[in-house]
């Protein structure tokens, strides 16, 4: 005999759960779903929002240490701006920038691509996928401090582990001194390059995994080559994820200040500088906070073009694949 | 030109899957394996092309042992039930993918695509990429890719499961047309019995434990099934598989099911009689049990009707007769009501006597 269902009165439903606790309609008030959407809002005003604005208007005036607790600075127009520009050490730290991201976040992306790969084709136990994916983890596990530190102790030129290394190979008649002018920007890139290689290794490994297999059986029916395959098929299938691994890496490259800080304090020299460094230099250290917000917006606006350029091309990626 | 030879192949991984198979198919064959899902036809077929290494056993193609050689050196060419089209290609450059792959000239790739892809009417869409085109589109580019090759040895796994009833169809009459297809060796493998009927030169039915049941020209499996399995595989809707017993009544042989007593034909009762075997399992096709006015020279048989569903061109039955569930057709445009008592008729001749331990037909 079936009882009649009463809409509105769960005593009268049929118990599917079957002595589980039945679950209760979910009926809030009105203004949690409109807390639940402000809070992380008003979050994100106060640590995103509101700040850019704030460094905006002090970019606009002659804000130093005190004059920012005192209330006491004046309107100066773009006149921090033409400072940064002016300065050799800001257009210096472009140089440096491009210089790390075209060797540094480039080098990672492809080193992690090729090891990715070289990993999913050569390696086919799961166990020691796992085992060897752990292994190349690791350095992305440690604060950028320690790694500073470390390769520090690692590449000093007396006698440091990697001199010591090269000389013993006999790659190399003499030390290099590796925090030399000229060189130390170079040491800070191998550092960042063993510290972040993993991040697109991962990405790109996931990536990879996730093809479709029949594709590539039926490359292996037409006959096409191993290296042909990954030109042809891999690569470019995987074209979406690689710009994902290199907007990442690209977009930290752009807040990159720990290692250059922990490894050359942006010596010998202003070397090593980056352009967050300079901000967090001219803003932390010497007091020109007007000055350090203009850097500050310039990367901002940079890096801001730069990503939705890509964006823009990945959008394009996509549309051509009937992705979006 | 050749014919692809399989001599007692064997593959497993933690239980056999093909188990000592052995088939020729001849030039210009259509061969169709058919079988449930899961029983190992692809797997058949990535032996075949290459894609598997079998345990124990040969495959050749014409006169030359393939079993070891790589797959694009073995002369086959193969669909995939997924497609397997590289979606940021083109459909010309899938299509064109197997020529490039061996270094034709560009004027000669760009010719024999034009040809195929008018042939297959998907010349509209060169430009197109897989993601941008429907599924019957997707299905053409793979026979593209396949058909441009030139092999020597057809496989296609699947090639219309997936699209619905009328492209399914209208893709089916290609396969009847398409030259280059019947030029050649070809296996197709499918689960749906009609396609393997509609286009089979031979049929081959794959059963569990990775062994062909039967293999025979599609007639030949529908009116002389070797086993219960092939007459239930073959044929729409599934024969009446119906267990009794055999008992001497008078001078007369019965079948005992239930309450139903089914008179059994002369013919058959002398081949029964040789065998002397007791239990049966009766096979009864839904095309040989009508009701008793359209077949009036039938055996009758009482019966309540459980289901009916009318199907346009034709009416399909289901009738507990004697504690038997029975299905019957009933010709289109006749309705019946649920529940209803009915009177149907059935030809004695139409009988199929199975083993009811292996399945085996007794009287083949």
């Amino acid at each position: 005999m079936r009882q009649a269902i009463v809409r509105g009165d769960p005593s009268t439903y049929p118990d599917w759960f079957d002595g589980k606790r039945r679950q209760r309609p979910l009926i809030v008030a009105r203004w949690v779903p409109i807390a639940m959407v402000g809070l992380p809002v008003a979050v994100l005003f106060a640590i995103v929002v509101y700040p850019t604005i704030w460094m905006f208007y002090h970019s606009l005036r002659d804000t130093n240490i005190t004059g920012l607790f005192t209330g006491n600075h004046a309107y100066i127009g773009f006149a921090n701006y033409g400072t940064v520009f002016s300065s050799d050490r800001f257009q210096d730290s472009l140089v440096h920038l491009l210089q790390y991201l075209s060797f540094g976040a480039v080098l990672q992306v492809i080193l992690g691509c090729v090891l990715a790969l070289t990993l999913y084709e050569v390696v086919k136990s799961n166990l020691w996928r796992t085992i060897i994916l752990i292994l190349l983890v690791l350095p992305m596990m440690l604060p950028p401090s320690i790694v500073g530190v470390l390769w520090r102790f690692l590449l000093t030129p007396s006698n440091g582990a990697v001199n010591q290394a090269l000389l013993d190979l006999g790659l190399i008649a003499s030390h290099i001194e590796w925090f030399n002018a000229g060189v130390s920007l170079w040491s800070i890139i191998i550092a960042d390059v063993w510290n972040w290689t993993a991040l697109p290794l991962l990405i790109i490994y996931s990536g990879r995994v996730s093809l479709p297999p029949a594709v590539y059986e039926a490359a292996r029916v037409d006959g096409a080559s191993q290296w042909k395959v990954v030109r042809r098929i891999t690569l470019p299938m995987l074209k979406e994820v690689i710009a994902i691994a290199f907007i990442l890496r690209f977009t930290d490259a752009f807040k990159f200040v720990d290692l250059v800080y922990v490894m050359t304090s942006g010596g010998p020299a202003q070397t090593s500088e980056l352009p967050t460094y300079i901000a967090f230099q001219r803003g932390i250290r010497e007091f020109a906070i007007g000055e350090a917000a203009a850097y500050a917006i310039i990367i901002f606006a940079i890096s801001a073009i730069l990503v939705t350029l890509f964006l823009q091309y990945m959008k394009r990626v996509m549309r051509a694949q009937g992705l979006a | 030109m050749a014919r692809l030879a399989i001599e007692g192949l064997c593959k497993g991984w933690d239980f056999p899957v093909i188990d000592d198979l052995s088939l020729d198919v001849e030039e210009g064959e259509f061969l169709v394996i058919v079988g449930p899902s899961g029983i190992g036809k692809t797997t058949l077929l990535r032996l075949v092309a290459g894609l598997e290494t079998p345990d124990r056993g040969r495959i050749l193609v014409g006169d030359r042992d393939v079993t070891r050689v790589p797959p694009y050196r073995r002369d086959v060419a193969m669909t995939f039930e997924s497609y397997a089209l590289y979606p940021h290609m083109t459909v010309a450059a899938n299509i064109a993918s197997p020529l490039k792959a061996r270094r034709l000239p560009e004027d000669e790739i760009r010719r024999r695509v034009g040809e195929v892809t008018r042939l297959l009417r998907i010349d509209m869409l060169l430009e197109r990429k897989p993601g941008e085109i429907s599924g019957g589109q997707k299905q053409r580019t793979a026979l593209g890719r396949t058909l441009v090759a030139d092999p020597q040895v057809f496989l296609l796994d699947e090639p219309i499961s997936h699209l619905d009833a009328r492209i399914r169809h209208e893709l089916r009459s290609q396969f009847h047309t398409l030259e280059d297809l019947r030029r050649v060796a070809t296996v197709y493998v499918t689960h749906d019995y009609a396609e393997a009927l509609s286009l089979g030169d031979r049929i081959a039915v794959m059963g569990n434990g990775g062994r062909l049941v039967q293999v025979g020209n599609p007639r030949e499996l529908f009116e002389q099934p070797a086993t219960l399995f092939v007459a239930e595989h073959l044929g729409q809707p599934t024969i009446n598989a119906i267990e009794a017993e055999l008992v001497d009544v008078d001078d007369r042989l019965e079948a005992h099911a239930g309450s139903l007593r089914l008179p059994i034909a002369p013919a058959h009762r002398a081949a029964l009689t040789k065998v002397q075997q007791r239990q049966v399992t009766i096979g009864l096709r839904p095309q040989h049990l009508r009701p008793s006015d359209e077949l009036p020279q039938g055996v009758a048989l009482e019966g309540r009707i459980d289901i009916f569903e009318a199907l346009g061109s034709t009416g399909v039955m289901i009738v507990d007769a004697g504690g038997v569930r029975l299905t019957a057709l009933t010709s289109p445009e006749r309705t019946f009501d649920h529940g209803a008592d009915v009177t149907l008729a059935w030809n004695p001749e139409a009988l199929y006597f199975f083993s009811p331990v292996d399945g085996r037909n007794i009287l083949l």
